[in-house]
């Protein structure tokens, strides 16, 4: 099913950069045997026959576990702290409380203002107040009960428009704006003159849970040399090192991080092994023993990363014919107790900063205006969720867009086809999208696909008793491939050996998205040579080149890219020992299907391994190394004007539903989403992520919601914390397009949060379209859906 | 408490073990019998990840005691395989369709579809649906899931092999 989109007629423009680092990509113009196709996963059967080792399946034996001691209290002072009872408990190894604490006192992907354990001050239900390792987690959990903790509670802060007061109370010294960043473009108040309708509006998205179905867990085991071992399910096996090693007081060079497959990240494994390798590390260096720190179901919830919540304020201009004038933002992203992945890494990283670029949507807007703020509040703390950022912003422009239509009398596709991205828009960032937008054709793909206007003019009610309306809905996307840092290079090395059979080492992680399969896909392409003959290093930081972490759709195509260029440093050497064999200058010669040929007389061929095994023993190069880094983001910290990321992943989804109007339940029938990827690698495991992201923004769209109440989570379990099951999702049509990337892998973009990021507002439009039940506080759960029925004055009447 | 002896006969094997009474099934099979192919993701009976066959009929083994399948049969995605060289029809058809991402639940997926297909050979998507409702995936949307255990269903009743 896939759609092939040429978009060789239209004229690129590529920056003088981008031509440089596209040339140093670019392949002989041959077609693709290995890459483009729909290779299975290498570790299925190991999967569905329970064979694969995850985090908690790895013997514990001869190890202490660690548990943690956390606050009650969402924001309270440490009045005093006794730990006797518990280390006089028989089986309790040690209890550690800040003041034991060899190195730094303080954890973060990116800010380290978490403590390790707290020592003054606690801010909010779930930070860590001392550290248990016992011989059994029963005595660890009893050792936890005998600790006494005397707190002098504060007043906390539980809504981030509340942080920004002069008298609120200080959660961190240095106050309660972690950051905040402006866009600005053009002149709002010129845009707003020329509109002839203006809406404002206000969208609330609640915490969200990542819910992946493996517990975080962390091995921490000594070494005998001195070496730290840091051994569990992580995205970002650097960032760690990067934090257990000041945290132990020792050099980067003394702390190894090994992966192990994941049961599931979605962003949310950035930061939580952090918090945990740290703990388990003190703990083990503390007492020389191996330390496992497993988290239960509740404690997932409660301690580890969220997914931000958002108050967006919106105003928006738009003329008669649907064309946008001008575009006003304020976003108020809530970071919680601590910074983890939210704050601004120049000049664009940020989850506050992702969410402004992106808040007025893949559209061509001439004045723009947008305020973020990222704010401390006593909740628990937002990190990377499968689109940072991006899926609460597109939760309220797509929302608009609908709104705007509504009062102007135009479908939602046609005022989305008005102002959508083309090659050459300018976005608000004022960056002119110089190459692979594919934004409009996912439109009509999808509309085609979806049958629209035969749905459109077929929705209304379904029964005679008039309960239950059927309607559509659309939401288009655009998302980032990289993180819009300086520093986001990425390492791969290629050795290659003389029986032909080739090491990959690369530190991108496995998850379940498939990394593990496509990354050696790329790597055999290069070579000529067949998936199989490539085998991949474990990430395992003594190992692989550094890799950065494995978030920002950046994998496929950052690691695919410095695949490449390493794969070619040994093809080099294979090519120049071919030439010599066959007597053929190189230029003329190929690789595919474990053959090294002439390409003007393909009959002269050498057997790929033959040739490995001459260059081998000729001394040539072995090993190739690859590094990669995407042009160079800008973003002024004043204008927000600049070029943040250098190439974006595009999106329509359409959907049917059915809303009972009596009991605001909702049912999904039929959804297609379209995507401009680029180029699909591996279209199998594409459509997995597609169909995955969708089911993960429907949970967004109608029933997740972290409940919080003074700080207090009231739903830590799976029973309370609502995710789809197999009865709610609906069959699912992915439409793949391919409009080349030319600094990509065989013109590859990324695609594993893209999925998740329109899914939301399209059902939320499909809601409201279907019953006039217009839901800006998510989850629109019934009762949710029915009151904004009623306060519609009730559904369409026809 | 003290321990009791119970007998257990897990994928035909029969094992006889003192475990504290209070002890899980699923942690009794992970931890003593080191068949950590059965998966804990909630330990609360929410998600499925832990589910086995008990005397035939899908459960969570994260809320039955060990105690309670004394000399009762026991079924792991261990023993689901009919040799260490062959997958079973469930197994080859998630590999098949793409029904797997992570993996975590896998195990589960399996042995409930598993339990289904014995007792509805022929299951509509809906009684698909129905059947493994109460075990999460968070990673594939399902549907992948539904068409690989719908085309095991066609491939058993094709081959006449025993699901």
């Amino acid at each position: 099913m896939q759609d092939k989109t040429q978009e060789k007629t239209k004229t690129q423009v590529l920056t003088r950069e981008e031509n440089e680092l596209a040339r140093r990509l670019r392949t002989a113009d041959k077609p693709l045997t290995v890459a483009g196709t729909s290779i299975g996963r290498r570790d299925d059967p190991l999967k569905v026959t329970g064979k694969l080792k995850y985090g908690a399946d790895y013997s514990a034996e001869g190890f202490l576990f660690g548990k943690i001691l956390r606050s009650p209290h969402a924001h309270a002072l440490i009045k005093s702290i006794n730990v006797k009872k518990a280390q006089e408990l028989e089986g309790v190894a040690a209890v550690l409380t800040a003041e034991d604490l060899p190195g730094r006192n303080g954890f973060g992907a990116i800010i380290p203002d978490q403590p390790v354990i707290c020592g003054d001050k606690v801010r909010f239900v779930g930070d860590g107040v001392a550290l248990v390792a016992a011989e059994t987690e029963t005595i660890a959990h009893q050792a936890l009960k005998l600790i006494e903790v005397e707190y002098e509670p504060l007043p906390g802060i539980f809504d981030p428009r509340d942080a920004m007061a002069e008298d609120a109370p200080k959660i961190h010294e240095g106050g309660n704006i972690l950051s905040d960043d402006k866009m600005v473009k053009g002149d709002v108040d010129a845009g707003f003159a020329e509109a002839d309708v203006i809406l404002e509006r206000t969208y609330q998205v609640p915490f969200l849970e990542h819910a992946y179905l493996e517990p975080d867990t962390t091995m921490a085991i000594p070494q005998p040399d001195g070496v730290m071992l840091i051994e569990g399910p992580m995205q970002a096996p650097f960032t760690t090192r990067r934090n257990v090693a000041p945290v132990l007081g020792v050099p980067i060079n003394q702390v190894r991080v090994r992966q192990i497959h994941m049961g599931g990240g979605f962003g949310g494994k950035e930061d939580s092994p952090i918090d945990l390798s740290c703990r388990a590390a003190v703990l083990a260096q503390a007492t020389g023993r191996p330390v496992k720190i497993t988290l239960e179901r509740e404690e997932v919830t409660i301690q580890t990363a969220k997914r931000h919540p958002m108050i967006m304020e919106l105003k928006v201009g738009v003329k008669k014919d649907g064309t946008l004038t001008a575009f006003q933002g304020v976003i108020y992203d809530e970071q919680g107790a601590y910074a983890s992945l939210g704050p601004k890494i120049p000049p664009a990283g940020g989850s506050h900063v992702h969410a402004m670029v992106m808040m007025p949507g893949p559209y061509e807007i001439p004045n723009v205006k947008v305020d973020a703020y990222l704010l401390y509040t006593n909740h628990p703390y937002g990190g990377a969720m499968r689109g940072f950022g991006a899926p609460q912003v597109h939760i309220a422009h797509e929302q608009m867009m609908d709104e705007l239509a509504a009062e102007l009398g135009i479908t939602a596709v046609d005022i989305r086809e008005k102002n959508a991205f083309r090659l050459g828009s300018q976005t608000a960032t004022g960056q002119v999208l110089s190459q692979s937008v594919g934004l409009r054709e996912t439109l009509e793909s999808c509309a085609d696909r979806f049958k629209w206007d035969e749905r459109l003019a077929a929705t209304g009610w379904v029964d005679q008793a008039h309960t239950k309306r059927r309607g559509v809905g659309v939401a288009m996307g655009w998302y980032r491939t990289s993180i819009g840092t300086n520093g986001d290079g990425c390492g791969a090395a290629v050795h290659l050996h003389e029986d032909g059979s080739v090491l990959l080492y690369s530190g991108i992680t496995e998850m379940g998205q498939g990394a593990f399969t496509v990354l050696p896909q790329i790597c055999a392409e290069e070579l000529g040579i067949m998936p199989e003959d490539v085998r991949l290093v474990k990430p395992d930081t003594d190992l692989v080149p550094e890799s950065g972490p494995t978030v920002g759709s950046r994998s496929t195509t950052l690691m695919g890219n410095a695949i490449i260029l390493a794969a070619r440093q040994v093809k080099e050497s294979l090519m120049d020992t071919a030439s010599m064999m066959l007597m053929v200058p190189t230029e003329r010669l190929d690789a595919k299907g474990r053959k090294i040929y002439d390409r003007e007389n393909p009959d002269k061929s050498l057997d790929f391994a033959a040739v490995a095994a001459r260059a081998m023993a000729a001394g040539k190069r072995m090993i190739g190394q690859g590094w990669w880094t995407p042009p160079v983001p800008s973003l002024d910290g004043h204008t927000g004007q600049g070029s943040p990321y250098h190439v974006y992943t595009y999106s329509t989804h359409m959907v049917q539903v059915v809303v009972d109007v009596e009991t605001g339940e909702v049912e999904l029938e039929d959804y297609v989403a379209a995507f401009d990827v680029g180029k699909a690698i591996n279209p199998k495991a594409l459509e997995g992520q597609i169909e995955g992201g969708v089911a993960m923004g429907l949970g967004y769209a109608l029933m997740e919601e972290v409940v919080l109440v003074e700080g207090v989570t009231q739903n830590p379990s799976l029973q309370g914390y609502l995710v789809p099951t197999m009865l709610d999702v609906p069959d699912i049509q992915p439409v793949i397009l391919e409009v080349t990337n030319e600094l990509g892998p065989y013109g590859a973009k990324g695609i594993g949060e893209m999925p998740n990021i329109p899914a939301t507002p399209a059902i939320i439009n499909a809601i409201a379209q279907a019953s006039n039940g217009r839901v800006r506080r998510l989850p629109a759960d019934p009762e949710r859906i029915f009151w904004a029925i009623k306060e519609a004055g009730g559904p369409p009447q026809d | 408490m003290a321990k009791r002896t119970i007998e257990l006969i897990v994928n035909g094997d029969r094992y006889e073990l003192a475990v504290d009474p209070w002890r899980t099934l699923a942690n009794v099979l992970r931890e003593d019998l080191r068949l950590t192919g059965t998966k804990v993701g909630c330990a609360q009976g929410d998600c499925g990840a832990c589910t086995v066959l008990l005397d035939g009929r899908s459960i969570s083994s994260c809320l039955t005691l060990a105690v309670e399948a004394h000399q009762r049969e026991v079924t792991t995605i261990e023993g689901l395989a009919p040799s260490p060289d062959e997958l079973h029809p469930i197994q080859e058809a998630f590999v098949q369709h793409g029904a797997v991402q992570c993996g975590y639940c896998t195990p589960g997926m399996v042995l409930a579809a598993k339990h289904l297909l014995d007792n509805n050979p022929a299951p509509s998507e809906a009684e698909i649906r129905a059947g493994l409702s109460g075990n999460l995936c968070r990673c594939t949307g399902y549907n992948k899931i539904v068409d690989a255990i719908g085309a095991a269903a066609k491939k058993i009743s094709d081959t006449g092999k025993e699901a």
